[in-house]
């Protein structure tokens, strides 16, 4: 697979890892064209359901970056984003999916290049195997 | 072209409604919402307004228990008749409301790409033993699927699985399990959603049919009823003879070998001893679908344990307030509550059930702040309470 052909959902939270993507774009760094980011205001906010169904549309993987420990907007968020996350690795375990397709991690506040640094280096990761069970019709 | 609203009032007998009323008056779900009336539906349909039911909120409430089949004197099929108006009104954009964030059906749905390789075994491990060349599957649902999502609320699914291979074992039955088994399909199907349904039959089809085997056997009443009932009716039959676990084991053949194991355990069954009282939840598929009412209870009274009936009991017992992950809310809730109220005045020291999903909603249910004590009850499985009685 051409690192080019995968497509990436980034659930990211409205605070850090939002404003990361948004500094991002005003430095005029670049990232990889398969990056889509859907934000969410908190990762709090997923459920496996969401997460499964990302694959389920055709993502070959999925990155959740939210706050760093501590430092949710909401305080618990980013608690019971670990706790969505292992229940939808366990899933996706079982569908199949290699745990390598799922990753959740966080960023600092509005630092574009460890955005693009992160989302670089998940899709770099995924090219080192073959990642998708899923055809590509999917 | 022939109207599918026509067909489907004629396939399920809806012309022959007496608009007695029976059906709203024995209803779970209409003693809770006012809103919901079987009859008013039916009356509906029949009348012309079929697409005022199609585009309403009340197309997905019914729990096609068929409390009210079983009462209609015009033999009406209420549940088959919703179901099919289910797939009509999705055809036209509508669903049911989702429960969970839709996790469950969407893995029910991405079961049904051909290409999937699941990871769904690793809870056979130790001493179970299976077969690949068994003349019995065991088929095992979704049960490791349910049991990470209902961890939480203290669901153990995946040992429901391994007491029913042990079980199995026990009576020298070494069963196959299917590695590529995908979801049966019962949910999207009794939410209207036909076509995903008939492609996890057709996959599934041919990989029961390419082991040989000449039985299934399944812990769920969900996945029995639809291979044994729907498969058929939808797609095509297994060939193969298909049993809910507590059937084969009420055989008086296995019935009597589980006895005798019983009797060469350290702790048998005895009058002196303090015998366990359990109350039953018969669910709706095994109940009143196939009729298996009394295999259950023959199970556990060869367990020794005392059977206190609830006062909704066999034909007209209440379902656990909530199908096909759908439509879950106030009205589930109280169905729940009325039923966990029911069972704690029995005076019985547990819940059995011989249904996952009865189990899940019920922990569900009792994990309630506000009404806490009032309603909490040990509720346990059937199969594993036969497993552990066998050790």
């Amino acid at each position: 697979m051409e690192k080019t052909e995968t497509r990436v959902i980034v659930f990211t939270c409205n605070w850090n890892a939002y404003s990361s993507l948004e500094a991002a774009g005003v430095e005029g760094l670049s990232y990889p064209a398969g990056v889509y980011a859907v934000k969410v205001m908190c990762l709090g906010r997923l459920h496996p359901g969401l997460i499964l169904k990302a694959f389920e549309q055709g993502a070959d993987s999925v990155l959740l970056l939210g706050c760093p420990p501590g430092e949710c907007h909401y305080g618990f968020g980013n608690r019971h984003a670990e706790e969505v996350f292992a229940e939808a690795r366990a899933l996706a375990h079982l569908l199949g999916i290699a745990e390598e397709r799922l990753r959740l991690d966080w960023l600092d506040v509005g630092d574009g290049h460890a955005f693009v640094e992160k989302v670089t280096a998940f899709i770099e990761q995924l090219c080192s195997f073959q990642p998708s069970t899923l055809p590509p019709s999917h | 072209m022939p109207d599918p609203i026509k067909q489907t009032i004629t396939r399920h007998r809806a012309y022959y409604c007496l608009e007695c009323g029976k059906c709203t008056a024995t209803c779970p779900v209409a003693r809770q919402d006012s809103g919901f009336s079987p009859r008013r539906i039916v009356e509906e349909v029949v009348a012309g307004r079929a697409h005022a039911v199609l585009e309403s909120p009340l197309a997905w409430a019914c729990l096609t228990c068929r409390r009210c089949s079983e009462i209609c004197p015009s033999d009406v099929h209420y549940s088959e008749f919703t179901r099919e108006l289910r797939i009509l009104a999705r055809e036209i954009g509508h669903q049911g409301a989702c429960t969970h964030g839709d996790t469950i059906h969407t893995w029910m749905r991405m079961m049904a790409d051909p290409a999937l390789k699941q990871n769904r075994l690793d809870w056979l491990m130790g001493d179970l033993q299976v077969s690949p060349t068994s003349d019995t599957v065991y088929w095992v649902g979704c049960l490791p699927y349910y049991d990470v999502l209902f961890r939480r609320q203290g669901f153990q699914g995946v040992d429901i699985a391994r007491a029913a291979v042990r079980v199995l074992n026990a009576l020298d039955i070494v069963p196959a399990v299917l590695a590529d088994e995908r979801c049966c399909g019962h949910d999207l199907l009794w939410q209207g959603d036909v076509n995903t349904f008939r492609h996890l039959a057709e996959l599934n089809l041919e990989l029961l049919r390419s082991t040989g085997a000449r039985r299934i056997v399944t812990s769920c009443p969900e996945c029995a009823y639809t291979l044994k009932v729907d498969y058929p009716a939808f797609v095509g039959n297994t060939g193969m003879e298909v049993l809910h676990i507590a059937e084969l084991l009420s055989a008086s053949d296995l019935l009597s070998a589980i006895r005798h194991l019983l009797s060469a355990t350290r702790h048998p069954p005895s009058a002196t001893h303090h015998s366990p009282s359990a109350t039953y939840q018969d669910p709706c598929r095994l109940g009143r679908y196939m009729h298996v009412y009394d295999a259950p209870r023959q199970l556990l009274r060869a367990l020794g344990i005392e059977i206190v009936e609830m006062a909704h009991a066999g034909k007209t017992s209440t379902c656990c307030g909530t199908s096909g992950w759908t439509n879950c809310g106030a009205t589930s809730k109280a169905i729940q509550v009325e039923r966990l109220r029911e069972a704690r005045a029995t005076g019985a020291e547990m819940l059995v059930t011989a249904c996952a999903k009865c189990q899940i909603h019920f922990l569900c249910a009792m994990d309630d702040p506000r009404l806490g004590a009032e309603i909490e009850m040990p509720v346990r499985d059937l199969i594993t309470l036969v497993a552990n009685a066998l050790e």
